[in-house]
């Protein structure tokens, strides 16, 4: 069972992801703030996070870049599920190393099938190719 | 033998051989005798007669006793012993001549034992003279002074010949007449006295030998002098020298015949004598003489040898002269302005000196001498009426008698000048003191010409130095006009002179601009016409017109108004501006007429040319200080930051903007570099050059960020002179700006966050896969509704900032009871967040705290402050709410443990969009850096005021000041 760590600040928001992402058969861990989160993802380990980025104290680009350097946590692909739509802040979240950047509001039925599909993909190795595919997909949203 | 034959035998015949022996020695003497019969005289004479008395004495006796027959006295014996008595004396004297060797047997015996006699006395009075000679010789080589040579020779002659006066004569200068020099037994006023060449002492000259005039007192009528009347004889022996008469000695005597023939001689020969002496003396004089003009020469080549002032040069000049030639004063007359003007003097009576310095017309003899290069030689100048009766008179009063004035010619090629020496004594000029006086103009001239070089150079170095001084007092002169005036002012000391103006040329007139000395202030402002005469050339040609004598052309005082004040001598020269262009003309002016020195012309010129450059600086530097305090004006009012850095890059240029931007004063920050007053250097802070960038200074803690734009100024040779920075403090627009970008993210997420909640619930609970229980459909559906009001608070908010911004906020303003507003916020704080760990507490004053305000508003506040309160003491802790009243207010205080705002940001957190440091690093999502704005907003609208104590670390105090409401005070 894919478990899922949900790292946010806003209840309403993690108990969104938890609902539609249970309802998808993963599991779900929670965390309300950027240095509760990473304990968390050292101790569980799990396939994949959900990252806020505006938290108070350590906000999300902090926790990624904590979770890269660690090896023990440099493996788990990060999704940033952020407010912050601007394209530099799209472009800050891959440099830094996330698989996919996530702006709200978003549809959360569609979480789970977009957690299914990264994972597969880099199950079968293409992280390289995701993370290609996903800076040409910013380039051209910002040649646009 | 009887009586009688006894008688003749024993008287008459011894008596009678007795006679005839003593009268044939008589006879035998007799042609002797008459020989020496001048010089027999005395006891000589006496001796000569015993002879013929004594023979004739014998022969009466002899003869009585002849005829008588009878023995003396009747006895034989008797008459034996009378004879024997009678032939004694005859017998002695034999027997004396016998005692001598002599024989007297013959009358040439006689002779001869007479002329050993005479050669005896002969000899003593040899010697005699041979004494007179020596003491007259040791005179003549004792005493070098010709006139008591010849005293000494007078007395001498006097004594030897027994005269009964003695006197000596020599020709004058002239050689015309006599003139007495040494007498002995007359009067000693006859010294001096002259007489001319005739009678004993005419003949004495004209034959050349001694003259022995026994009927003086008869033949010689008149007598030279009265003190000669009564001489019975005279001898009178001429005196040569060099084969020339040059005077008499000659004796007296009061008794005729009283001279021979011998006497003759010996006057002649002292008469050689006194040749001897007459050359001796003549030669010691001459020695003295070349002794004097050798110390003459000697003084002048000292003179010569010491670099001396012209002065010092010209007195010594005179004193050498004087010197060598043996005069007591001398004076040097040198050419100025057409006449002869004293120079150098030695003694110089002040009567003469008067004399020479008065009148020129009475100088005209030394002018005309001067300027003909003549030499004057007088022997009594008082009566030479070649100098007029104003020089007798001064002469005169001065004792002086000879006067001699030797032409000296000018070094430099100018009118000659004279040296005058004055003799007290009478004095004939010879020869060798005119060879000796052009020695002396000659090396007057070379000893002139060389103090004049000296003073020509030691002149330029003073001139130069004037100048230099002057040139610096110029340029130090700021005010164009007050150059002129300074030039002006230093013209006339610089060359000597009375007076000097400046004319400018305005049109075709020359305005006096400028004047100092005599008629200045009748010349100021005065104009003429700049072609006139003289000036015209000046102003044309650029050239200097010297004129030594204004007064030789009538219309000098049309060229130029100062010379109305009747100045002697004008010199002008052009002052040229610096591009060449005639500003005017610079003149000074001398009372007396004078010739203007090349030299002279020079230095006024380069002080025309100096004050013409320093009016030209003085212009340039007007306008530039007035640029200047313009560009300082500006500088110090401009808002931008302005700060010059010279070549070194020391800061020369700070200004109050800078002063204010940097919180350094100027003071601090002057001689320094930017890097030492900022700690960062300002070059380079701009992108480009000429471009502006963007620095960050400290500012005590704080930063501040700069738009810098820089700008090099370079010199001629392409370095760098300096460099201007300005900039501006950005650090608020940098800071909006920043908090802008942040307000568009914050506010993005703070919409987005609630969008994102209701958006998701409601696509959630849309789910057809998925069937949810009602509790959770009631927490969805509840989040919803929650996340709304969310989003509707935040959009308030956002409209409150736009009514701020516009000036639209509208308070309804009334009686408000504070206690209950804070009442209502906490529990509206506390429904939000929760209590989140944190502790409120109410600290409400007694009674009803009202103030005049819009509840509504007042909640908006008081809820920002709460909000803050808790966001910013993440660690939990009391947050306090006090209200109390105040005299004429409410005090509203929101008082937390957290984090606390650095004293420099008390301010900033009340601006539109600022976040605090801590907010950035704390808040997160969910400040918009407007609760502070807004609530500083309403507060001010409700006529209140908000501020906040803080220390960082150490919580915060958030103060609201409300008007307290007038009704319930009643």
């Amino acid at each position: 069972m894919t478990r899922v760590l949900v790292i946010d600040d806003e209840a309403p928001i993690r108990l969104l992801c938890r609902v539609n992402l249970e309802a998808e058969g993963m599991s779900v861990l929670e965390a309300s703030d950027g240095p509760s989160g990473l304990e968390r993802a050292r101790a569980e380990l799990p396939d994949i996070v959900l990252l806020d980025v505006m938290m108070p104290g350590l906000d999300g680009w902090g926790v990624a870049e904590a979770l890269l350097d660690d090896a023990s946590t440099a493996e788990i692909p990060i999704i940033f599920l952020t407010a912050r739509a601007e394209f530099r802040d799209r472009a800050r979240g891959l440099d830094i190393g996330g698989v996919d950047y996530v702006t709200k509001p978003f549809n959360p039925v569609e979480l789970a099938p977009l957690v299914r599909a990264l994972l597969d993909r880099l199950d079968r190795g293409e992280r390289d190719d995701l993370r290609r595919e996903k800076l040409t997909e910013l380039r051209s949203l910002m040649d646009s | 033998m009887n009586a009688q034959t006894q008688a003749v035998l024993f008287n008459a015949v011894p008596l009678l051989v007795l006679a005839a022996l003593y009268l044939s020695v008589t006879a035998a003497l007799a042609p002797a005798l008459w020989r020496e019969r001048s010089r027999a005289r005395g006891t000589d004479a006496a001796t000569a007669l015993v002879f013929p008395c004594v023979g004739v004495a014998a022969a009466l006796v002899g003869g009585l006793a002849l005829s008588t027959r009878e023995p003396f006295a009747g006895h034989l014996w008797v008459s034996f012993a009378a004879t024997l008595v009678a032939l004694l004396p005859g017998g002695v004297f034999v027997f004396a001549w016998v005692r001598r060797g002599v024989d007297f047997e013959t009358t040439r015996d006689a002779d001869v034992a007479f002329e050993t006699a005479r050669q005896l006395r002969e000899s003593e009075r040899r010697l005699a003279e041979q004494s007179a000679l020596l003491g007259a010789g040791q005179a003549l080589t004792s005493d070098l002074h010709l006139d008591a040579v010849l005293e000494r020779l007078v007395e001498e002659v006097r004594a030897l010949l027994g005269a009964d006066a003695a006197d000596c004569w020599m020709f004058d200068e002239s050689g015309r007449r006599l003139i007495c020099r040494a007498v002995r037994g007359l009067p000693e006023s006859q010294i001096g006295r002259s007489i001319p060449p005739e009678g004993t002492v005419g003949e004495a000259i004209a034959t050349g030998k001694p003259v022995l005039r026994r009927d003086f007192a008869a033949t010689e009528q008149p007598p030279p002098s009265k003190a000669y009347a009564g001489f019975a004889e005279v001898m009178d022996a001429p005196i040569e020298t060099r084969g020339t008469v040059c005077g008499v000695l000659g004796v007296c005597s009061l008794t005729p015949r009283h001279f021979d023939e011998r006497d003759l001689q010996l006057l002649d020969t002292f008469a050689d004598l006194a040749s001897v002496t007459v050359r001796n003396a003549e030669a010691f004089e001459d020695s003295l003489r070349q002794a004097q003009v050798q110390s003459g020469f000697y003084r002048i080549a000292a003179v010569l040898g010491a670099p001396l002032s012209a002065q010092a040069t010209l007195d010594a000049v005179a004193q050498a002269a004087a010197e060598a030639l043996g005069g007591e004063a001398a004076a040097v007359l040198r050419p100025r302005g057409g006449r002869l003007e004293i120079s150098g003097v030695h003694a110089l009576p002040d009567v003469l000196r008067e004399f020479l310095a008065g009148d020129s017309d009475a100088l005209e003899v030394f002018t005309a001498a001067a300027r003909d290069g003549r030499v004057l030689a007088s022997r009594d100048a008082q009566e030479d009426d070649r100098f007029g009766t104003p020089f007798a008179v001064a002469a005169k009063g001065a004792g002086c008698c000879s006067l001699l004035a030797v032409p000296v010619e000018d070094a430099r090629g100018g009118e000659g000048g004279l040296v005058l020496v004055l003799f007290a004594q009478e004095r004939t000029f010879r020869d060798e003191d005119l060879e000796l006086a052009r020695q002396l103009a000659g090396a007057a001239r070379g000893a002139l010409e060389r103090s004049e070089l000296f003073e020509l150079e030691r002149r330029s170095r003073a001139l130069a130095q004037q100048l230099a001084r002057a040139g610096q007092e110029l340029a130090a002169e700021l005010d164009p006009a007050a150059v002129l005036d300074a030039a002006v002012e230093l013209a006339p000391q610089l060359l000597g002179a009375a007076a000097a103006s400046i004319r400018s040329l305005e049109g075709d007139e020359l305005v006096v601009v400028s004047a100092t000395g005599e008629g200045a202030e009748q010349a100021i402002a005065a104009r003429s016409s700049s072609t006139a005469w003289l000036v015209g050339d000046i102003v044309q040609t650029r050239t200097p017109v010297a004129i030594a004598d204004t007064s030789v052309d009538g219309r000098m005082t049309d060229a130029d108004p100062m010379l109305a004040a009747g100045y002697g001598a004008y010199l002008g020269v052009p002052v040229l501006e610096p591009d060449g262009a005639i500003h005017g003309i610079l003149a000074v002016y001398d009372v007396e007429p004078r010739v203007w020195r090349e030299e002279e012309v020079d230095a006024l010129r380069a002080l025309a040319a100096s004050a013409a450059g320093s009016r030209a600086n003085a212009d340039l530097y007007q306008r530039v200080a007035l640029e200047k305090e313009r560009s300082f004006a500006i500088l110090a009012n401009v808002a931008d930051g302005i700060v010059a850095v010279d070549r070194e890059g020391l800061v020369v240029l700070w200004n109050t903007a800078a002063e204010h931007i940097t919180g350094v004063p100027q003071a601090e920050a002057l001689g320094l570099s930017p890097v030492q007053v900022l700690g960062r250097s300002l070059e380079g802070g701009a992108t480009q050059a000429g471009g502006s960038g963007l620095v960050s200074i400290g500012r005590g803690v704080e930063e501040v960020w700069l738009s810098l734009s820089e700008a090099v100024m370079t010199d001629p040779a392409g370095g760098v002179a300096g460099r201007i920075f300005a900039f501006r403090d950005i650090s608020d627009e940098r800071a909006v700006e920043q908090m802008k970008s942040d307000f568009v993210s914050t506010v993005s997420h703070e919409l987005r966050t609630p969008l994102t909640s209701i958006y998701g619930f409601a696509e959630t609970l849309l789910r057809q896969d998925v069937l949810f229980g009602e509790a959770e459909r009631e927490t969805f559906l509840r989040y919803i509704a929650s996340e709304s009001e969310r989003l509707t608070a935040i959009v308030d908010r956002l409209l409150s900032v736009a009514q701020l911004d516009t000036g639209e906020m509208r308070v309804q303003l009334a009686t408000t009871d504070v206690a209950e507003v804070v009442a209502e916020a906490v529990r509206d704080v506390e429904a939000a967040h929760g209590r989140n760990g944190h502790t409120v507490v109410l600290s409400l004053g007694e009674g009803p705290l009202a103030a005049e305000a819009d509840a509504g508003k007042l909640v908006q506040v008081l809820s920002h402050l709460l909000d803050n309160a808790i966001r910013y003491s993440p660690d939990g802790g009391t947050v306090t709410v006090a209200a109390r009243l105040i005299p004429g207010a409410v005090e509203l205080a929101v008082e937390d443990e957290g984090l606390g705002i650095p004293r420099a940001e008390h301010e900033r957190v009340f601006r539109k969009f600022y976040r605090g440091e801590s907010a950035s690093r704390i808040s997160g999502a969910g400040s918009t850096g407007l609760g502070l704005f807004i609530a500083e907003g309403l507060v001010n609208a409700m006529g209140g005021r908000i501020w906040v104590d803080s220390a960082e670390g150490g919580g915060s105090r958030f103060v609201v000041e409300l008007p307290a409401a007038v009704a319930v005070e009643t």
